[in-house]
């Protein structure tokens, strides 16, 4: 038997190492990468198991940043485990789904589907297990980029990409802005570690005095929202469901969109008490739920229906955490998961037979499709709520949960809101559920369902695992086994009482409204849509999100037409501004000024003062110049000039690099040469030339002054940093074993600045080496 | 690129291996006198851009030279990792004693500099050489 330490290792490494697996064997095994991807999840579902089976609460802690406290922690508490044990088993139906899904594309194409999948799922129980805030913002990354993959799968279309750029988007833009608000918990609280978080209500008190503490459950709050498709973030997921079908099945209803409610699961014990919490959550929530519900009544397409009615549940776990039920979120997770995968599933083997997911194209497929007919049927009547499946044991209990809430018995009109809300939810879900069985199973057959592909197949083995899943355990309610798992995987665990057979009582009366509503719903389909329509005030949020981004390209479109134009002379101007103005600045902090320079003109050598002289007037001729060649060559005699002032004040190591520097310059000019436009320009107008006049003259002058203020004897104590004893000429020879302290300096004390430069340098030649071949070759 | 003049030819003839020498020469002696691994490389630079000036370009057209550099960069950054084998930090240098003769293994630092501000500059000046109008 392993450690519960590297269990935890295990379940997390197996689906990558099945990933890089199915990367690089993936040409020869074709299938079998399938297959890898399938043991990765059964081993990790294996790992998993083993650590609820043991009765201590498992962990594994690895120093990574020790200066930031910042670990590779992983912890296998109950409410982590049970989301991994989802992840994990929800992955093994899905990786075998897929198999048959799939079947014989290109191994290429298969190849990078379960590499992607392997390192989603990988991710997704990195999410569940972690225990430090930024190894769960580094996983939540993870996920976001894997899934940005699998959506994409089919990127050749361009639906495709729009929409998994927008998840990519949307999920990631949130998940930095969640990133914001770790550090500002790790900022108040001084640690990253969530047991230590969770344990400890000093922590939860610090955050709830500190502003900072509101700032970062917002922050927090966005990225769950995004990740959970909540209202204002709700409009991806539909256009996500451009994905392959079992990549939305695990993505989009079972695992990576409950991500979000699962963080919020996780900041319970730190914000559930700040004045925020309540409205925030219980009013997102509470509007997604109804808005998501809505919405799934006017889709056509199977699986953007299935999409809207995700969003729609996850609303109402976001507005149980609100209203302090934590403890049904373990409950409602899994019953979502059980009866949302089944149904995306069959969704995806509607689409095989009959090619279209258009449900007013389909119907009468009871005949062709009798098994996932009966998975169907099941899972519908779960989301339906009905007796005896899961389902209707979790609406009973959330319904018995509104009515005994802590939170809502001290708001009377919230409470009012939020059962009505519930309940409208349910009848537009039971309303759902029927359309979803009665026009693609029942009726006569349509045009879309007469010339039909294959009949389901292996594809129905997943479906109606998670179908008798959603009916074995509403089934076994009494035995008492299905409330154990809901305590043990929850957030906050406490006694759940959960029956199969209802009480008379106010949550049954409410179910069965639900009910008779959801038919009445259903009845007048057509007069809530036009009722809906003409509500409707606020314009799309994909098309508002749309918008948002081409304002952000446009923008970045204006700033590069006014500043990055590709004029030199202006990038030119731009710079060399920079020298005064920094350089001004350094010297107002240092208290400088040109009346501190020390130095007079009894200090300058005859050579000296005939050399600067000959400098001047070659700048002189430069800016004279009427051809190119004269200007290039007058400024070279400036460079080789100075560097005769190098021999008069001997510094013989500068005096070498100025000389070569120069010449390889002047090397670099007679090349380019041809390339530059006539010469000399005038076209600028009597305002630019005042200008760069300006600039000129302001650059020559911070310089002279910062020169004549270096050369100012005990100015400043660094002053004899070379020469005082222990300064960086003894230390050169002691420590590098040179005389030469300039070169010592260079490889040996500062060796790691030299390192980066060196990188910059060959970076820059590869640039360069690009640019120019890649333009060549076009021509 | 022409430069097709007797003058040139004869110059260069005797000046561009007369330039290596000063720069190997000007290399080993960075760690005491002037010079050092960066003034170097810009000399070895010269000294080929120099005999293309004469020579033209010819075969090193074809030459990848950015490998050059890479294989610099190569060789400073393994210098620096060298001290993990003896648990020391990063750039960590020593000087190795090899009888009477030192060598401070800066100077494979040093060489990896050299190489790379040949390769990068050898680099631009073949690739520029080779624009059109």
């Amino acid at each position: 038997m392993l450690d519960p330490g590297s269990l935890i290792g295990f379940s997390i490494l197996s689906p990558f190492a099945a990933a890089a697996g199915a990367l690089l064997l993936g040409r020869m095994l074709a299938l079998g990468s399938g297959w890898l991807v399938v043991a990765g999840a059964v081993s990790s579902t294996a790992c998993l198991a083993a650590l609820a089976l043991s009765p201590s609460v498992g962990g594994v802690s690895v120093p990574w940043i020790p200066s930031l406290g910042v670990a590779i922690a992983l912890r296998a508490d109950g409410f982590g485990l049970f989301f991994a044990l989802l992840v994990s088993a929800m992955g093994v139906l899905v990786a075998l789904y897929s198999l048959a899904y799939l079947g014989a594309a290109d191994a290429d194409r298969a190849r990078r589907y379960y590499a992607s999948l392997g390192v989603f799922m990988g991710s997704m129980i990195g999410i569940a297990l972690a225990d430090d805030l930024i190894l769960l913002f580094v996983f939540w990354e993870m996920t976001s980029i894997s899934s940005f993959l699998l959506i994409g799968h089919r990127f050749e279309e361009d639906d495709t990409k729009r929409g998994a750029a927008m998840a990519l988007q949307v999920t990631a833009l949130g998940g930095l802005v969640m990133s914001v608000g770790f550090l500002l918990i790790g900022q108040v609280t001084g640690t990253f570690s969530l047991s230590a978080l969770a344990s400890d209500p000093a922590h939860a008190r610090a955050l709830l005095a500190s502003p900072l503490g509101a700032c970062a459950l917002l922050c927090v709050l966005c990225g769950a929202c995004t990740k959970s498709a909540q209202v204002p973030f709700h409009f991806w997921l539909p256009q996500a469901m451009v994905a392959p079908t079992p990549i939305s099945a695990y993505l989009h209803a079972a695992t990576m969109v409950k991500a979000g409610v699962f963080l919020v699961g996780r900041m319970v014990p730190l914000f559930a008490d700040s004045p925020l919490w309540f409205p925030l959550l219980a009013g997102i929530g509470g509007v997604s739920m109804v808005l998501g519900a809505y919405q799934a009544t006017r889709e056509t397409d199977l699986k953007a229906i299935l999409a809207r009615t995700t969003g729609s549940t996850l609303g109402m776990l976001f507005m149980l955490y609100g209203i302090g039920n934590a403890s049904q979120d373990a409950l409602g997770m899994l019953n979502h998961a059980l009866y949302k995968g089944a149904l995306f599933l069959v969704a995806g083997i509607v689409d095989h037979h009959a090619h279209t997911r258009d449900i007013r194209k389909l119907g009468g497929l009871r005949h062709a499709l009798p098994v996932p007919f009966a998975v169907a049927a099941l899972a519908a009547a779960s989301m339906a709520g009905l007796p005896p499946l899961l389902g209707f044991v979790a609406k009973e209990s959330l319904f018995e949960g509104l009515m005994h809430a802590p939170l809502l018995a001290a708001h009377p009109v919230a409470r009012v809101l939020v059962l009505l809300a519930t309940l409208v939810t349910g009848a537009l879900l039971v309303a759902t559920a029927w359309r979803f069985v009665a026009e693609v199973f029942l009726g006569s057959p349509r045009d879309a369902a007469k010339h039909s592909g294959s009949g389901a197949g292996a594809l129905s083995i997943a479906p109606l695992v998670l179908a008798a899943g959603a009916l074995g355990l509403g089934l076994a309610t009494p035995s008492g086994l299905t409330a154990r798992i809901g305590e043990l995987g929850s957030s906050r665990p406490e006694p759940l009482h959960l029956a199969l057979v209802p009480h008379l009582g106010w949550p049954l009366a409410a179910s069965v409204a639900a009910l008779l509503l959801g038919v009445l719903a259903y009845r007048g389909r057509e007069a809530l849509a036009a009722w809906g329509r003409r509500l409707a005030v606020l314009p799309p949020a994909a098309r508002v999100w749309q918008s948002a981004l081409d304002a952000v390209m446009a923008l970045g479109d204006a700033y590069s037409r006014r500043w990055e134009n590709g004029s030199l002379r202006w990038y030119l101007a731009a710079t060399s501004l920079c020298v005064p103005l920094l350089v001004g600045y350094a010297l107002a902090r240092l208290g400088l000024s040109y009346r501190a320079i020390g130095v007079t003109l009894q200090d300058l050598s005859p050579y000296g003062a005939l050399f600067c002289g000959l400098i001047v007037l070659a700048a002189i001729a430069a800016t004279r110049a009427t051809t190119r060649l004269a200007a290039a060559i007058a400024s070279s005699a400036v460079g080789f000039l100075v560097a005769m002032v190098y021999v008069v004040y001997r510094s013989p190591d500068i005096l070498l690099t100025q000389i070569l520097i120069e010449t390889v310059s002047t090397i670099f000019m007679l090349l380019l040469l041809v390339h530059l436009p006539r010469f000399p320009r005038r076209d600028l107008g009597r305002g630019a030339q005042l200008l760069n006049a300006g600039i000129a003259a302001s650059v020559g002058l911070t310089v002279s002054v910062l020169l004549l203020l270096a050369m100012t004897p005990g100015l400043r104590e660094t002053d004899n940093l070379a020469t005082r004893p222990g300064g960086l000429l003894s230390l050169a020879l002691a420590e590098g074993g040179g005389t030469n302290a300039v070169n010592v300096i260079i490889v040996d004390i500062r060796a790691l600045d030299t390192n980066g430069e060196i990188m910059v340098l060959v970076a820059v030649g590869l640039c360069i080496f690009g640019l120019l071949r890649t333009r060549r070759r076009a021509a | 690129m022409t430069g097709d003049t007797p003058i040139l030819h004869v110059i260069a003839r005797f000046a561009v291996p007369f330039t290596v020498l000063v720069a190997l020469r000007i290399f080993f002696q960075g760690h005491d006198l002037p010079g050092g691994g960066f003034v170097a490389g810009v000399l070895f630079a010269a000294a080929g851009a120099m005999a293309f000036l004469a020579f033209g370009l010819g075969r090193a057209a074809s030459v990848a030279w950015w490998r050059i550099s890479v294989l610099g960069l190569l060789v400073s950054v393994s210098t620096g990792m060298a001290p993990w084998l003896r648990g020391h930090a990063y750039l960590d240098h020593t000087i190795l004693h090899l009888g009477a003769f030192h060598l401070p293994s800066a100077t494979f630092f040093d060489l990896g500099v050299a190489m790379i501000v040949f390769g990068t500059l050898m680099t631009i000046f073949v690739e520029l050489a080779q624009e059109r109008r």
